[in-house]
C-alpha cells in the first residue's frame, strides 16, 4: 500500500531534516515510499512549498529542495 | 563619468562591429549598476576568473523557476551587481509582438531592473539581465497583473515550449505550430513553474522539416512538421525556373550574381537521396526515397511544395555539450498527425510515457538523451511500445550480438532441469 498524502508529507520532511545534505534531489524523496509514482511525489513535494515548509533552491539550472531552516543565507550554496 | 578603469574592455569597442561595451557605458548613463558590471568583468579579465556566483533564489513565491540567482563575489566593491538576478519571461508564440507590449516590458525593466535585456535566450524566451531580490516580486505582480504575461521555466522545470510562425505566416507549414505550442504550454503550467524533473526539458514545435526554430538540435521532444504523401509539383512552374523567369529561393541570394540557373547543378544533383530526375522536359520525385530534407522546396517554391497528408516527425533527446558532448535529437515517431481537435492527444500521451520513465530512471542532472544513450535505442522503444522500425537505425551494427527476451522465443527460458539433468550428469 502507498503512503497516504499525509504520511507522505511527513516522510518527505523527516528526510529533508535529516538528511547529511541540506538540498535534496526530487529523487532522493522516491526513497521515501517505492510505491509512490515519481509524477506524484513531485506533486506532494511542490505542495510542501506552496504550504511554505519547504523552499526550492537553484544552482540555476538544478532545482532543489531545502528546509529552509538548513539554508543559512539566500544564496544558500552548500558547494553544489 | 566611468567609475572604474576599463583597458581592456574599452579595446573591445575599436572594431568595427557593435559593441556590447559601448551599450553598457550608454546604458550605465542612466542605469549606475552598469558601471559595476564593466568594473567586475574587466576584472575578470585581468585575474582570469569569474566573480560571479550563481545559484540560490529561484523565484517569486509558489514558482520553482523563471529567476534564475546570480550575485557578485565582491559586493564591496562592486555594489551594484551584489545582486544581479536574470528574470525569464515567456515570450508570445512565435515572438509575435506588438510595439505596445515591448514599450511595457521595457518600461517594467526600466523601473525594477537594469534595463539590460537578451531578446531571446536560447531556450526562445525573453531574459532580463540584472535585479535585486526585493524588487523580483513587485515584478512579477505588474508582468502577470498589469501585462498578463507570465514567467518562464528555469532549473529542472519544463522550459519555455516555442515554435516557428507556422500556418500564421508560412506556406510550408504541415501543422498549426502556435496552437500545438501555446495548448500544451496551458496544460503543463505545472511543469513549467515548479520542479518536476531530474533536470531541465525542453518541447519544440517547428512547422517543417527547415525546423527553424532548431528543434531537433535543442529540444529533449522536438515536434518537426512532416508529410507523408507527395511533394506537389508544378510543371509550369519548374519550366519557369529554368527559363530564368522565377528567382530561385524566392530571391534570397539575389544580392550577386550566380551565373544562369541549373535545375541539375542546383537542386536535382544536391537531392541528398538521389530521388529526383528530368524526363520529358519534367521533374519526377521518386516520393518514396525522400527524406523530407525541404532543400528543392526552398530552391523553387513556386513549383513545389509539401504534400497535403501532414502532420509531424517527433524526435527525442537533442542537447548542447554541457555535461557530455552535444548531440541531436534520435528520431522516434517518424509520422504522427496532429489536430487541434483533439487536443494533440497522441502527441500528448507520448510526452507523458516519456517523463513518467525519465523521471524515474533518469539520474539527477541527467538529460532524457542521455538517458536513451545510457541505456539504449532498443530499451527506449520498448519503454515507449513502439515496434523497431528501419528509419530508427542510424548506421549498420556495431555490436555482434543479439539479445531474445523471453517472450520472442517459443517455448520461453523455462525448462525442466531434473530432466536435462538425467540426460547431462552436473
Ligand atoms: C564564467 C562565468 C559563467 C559561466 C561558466 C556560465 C555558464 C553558463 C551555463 C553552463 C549556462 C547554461 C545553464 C543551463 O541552462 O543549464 C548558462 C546560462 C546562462 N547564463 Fe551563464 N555563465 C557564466 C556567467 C554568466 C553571467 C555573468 C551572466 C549574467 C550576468 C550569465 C547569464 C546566463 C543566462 C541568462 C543564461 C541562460 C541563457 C539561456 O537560457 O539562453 N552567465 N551560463
Ligand atoms: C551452450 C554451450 C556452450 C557455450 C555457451 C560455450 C561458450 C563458449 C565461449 C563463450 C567460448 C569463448 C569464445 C572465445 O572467447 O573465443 C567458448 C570457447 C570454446 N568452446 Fe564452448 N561453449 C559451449 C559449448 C561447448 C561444447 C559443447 C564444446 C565442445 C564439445 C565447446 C568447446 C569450446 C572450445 C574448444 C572453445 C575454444 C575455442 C577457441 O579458443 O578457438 N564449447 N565456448
Ligand atoms: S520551420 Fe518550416 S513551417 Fe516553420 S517557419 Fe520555418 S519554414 Fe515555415
Ligand atoms: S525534399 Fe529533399 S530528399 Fe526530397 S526530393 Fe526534395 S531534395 Fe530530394
Amino acid at each position: 500500500m502507498a503512503l497516504s498524502k499525509d504520511e507522505l508529507k511527513a516522510a518527505i520532511l523527516e528526510k529533508a531534516e535529516k538528511s547529511p545534505k541540506a538540498q535534496l534531489y526530487i529523487k532522493d524523496f522516491y526513497a521515501c515510499d517505492p510505491e509512490t509514482k515519481p509524477r506524484d511525489m513531485k506533486n506532494v513535494a511542490n505542495d510542501l512549498v506552496k504550504e511554505g515548509k519547504l523552499m526550492f533552491w537553484s544552482s540555476g539550472s538544478t532545482t532543489m529542495y531545502a528546509l529552509k531552516s538548513r539554508i543559512k543565507n539566500e544564496e544558500g550554496a552548500e558547494g553544489i | 563619468m566611468a567609475k572604474h578603469e576599463t583597458p581592456l574592455l574599452d579595446q573591445l569597442e575599436s572594431g568595427p562591429w557593435p559593441s556590447f561595451v559601448t551599450d553598457l557605458k550608454r546604458q550605465a548613463e542612466t542605469k549606475p549598476e552598469c558601471w559595476d558590471i564593466l568594473g567586475q568583468l574587466e576584472l575578470s579579465y585581468k585575474e582570469r576568473i569569474t566573480h560571479w556566483k550563481h545559484g540560490g533564489i529561484v523565484g517569486v513565491f509558489g514558482y520553482g523557476g523563471g529567476i534564475v540567482g546570480r550575485y557578485s563575489d565582491l559586493p564591496k566593491r562592486f555594489p551594484g551587481v551584489e545582486h544581479f538576478h536574470t528574470v525569464r519571461v515567456a515570450q508570445p508564440a512565435s515572438k509575435y509582438y506588438s510595439s505596445k507590449n515591448l514599450r511595457q516590458l521595457m518600461d517594467l525593466w526600466e523601473k525594477y531592473g537594469s534595463g539590460m535585456t537578451n531578446f531571446h535566450g536560447s531556450t526562445g524566451d525573453i531574459i532580463l539581465l540584472g535585479t535585486r531580490t526585493e524588487n523580483l516580486e513587485p515584478f512579477f505582480w505588474d508582468l502577470t497583473h498589469d501585462m498578463g504575461q507570465d514567467l518562464g521555466g528555469s532549473g529542472s522545470n519544463l522550459r519555455t515550449p516555442a515554435n516557428c510562425i507556422g500556418q500564421s505566416r508560412c506556406e510550408w507549414s504541415c501543422y498549426d505550430t502556435e496552437e500545438c505550442c501555446h495548448s500544451l504550454t496551458l496544460k503543463y503550467q505545472d511543469e513549467i513553474h515548479r520542479p518536476a524533473f531530474p533536470y531541465k526539458f525542453k518541447f519544440k514545435f517547428s512547422g517543417c522539416p527547415n525546423d527553424c526554430v532548431a528543434a531537433i538540435a535543442r529540444s529533449d521532444i522536438a515536434v518537426i512538421g512532416t508529410w507523408r504523401d507527395e511533394i506537389r509539383i508544378d510543371q509550369a512552374a519548374v519550366k519557369e525556373y529554368i527559363a530564368g523567369n522565377y528567382p530561385s529561393n524566392g530571391g534570397a541570394h539575389s544580392g550577386r550574381d550566380w551565373g544562369k540557373f541549373s535545375i541539375e547543378k542546383e537542386v536535382v544533383d544536391l537531392c541528398p537521396t538521389q530521388c529526383m530526375w528530368m524526363e520529358g522536359g519534367e521533374l519526377k520525385i521518386d516520393n518514396t526515397e525522400c527524406t523530407r530534407c525541404m532543400h528543392c522546396i526552398n530552391v523553387m517554391p513556386r513549383a513545389l511544395r509539401p504534400g497535403v497528408d501532414t502532420g509531424a516527425s517527433i524526435c527525442v533527446g537533442a542537447k548542447a555539450p554541457i555535461l557530455d558532448g552535444a548531440q541531436f535529437a534520435t528520431l522516434i515517431v517518424p509520422f504522427m498527425k496532429m489536430s487541434a481537435d483533439n487536443e494533440f492527444e497522441e502527441l500528448v500521451e507520448f510526452i507523458e510515457k516519456v517523463w513518467d520513465w525519465w523521471m524515474e530512471i533518469g539520474k539527477n542532472r541527467e538529460r532524457v538523451g542521455e538517458t536513451m544513450q545510457r541505456l539504449g535505442l532498443p530499451h527506449f522503444l520498448k519503454v515507449m511500445e513502439i515496434e523497431p522500425i528501419p528509419q530508427h537505425v542510424k548506421e549498420p551494427r556495431s555490436n555482434p550480438y543479439v539479445f531474445w527476451r523471453e517472450e520472442e522465443v517459443e517455448g520461453g527460458f523455462e525448462r525442466n532441469v531434473e530432466e536435462f539433468r538425467a540426460r547431462h550428469a552436473a
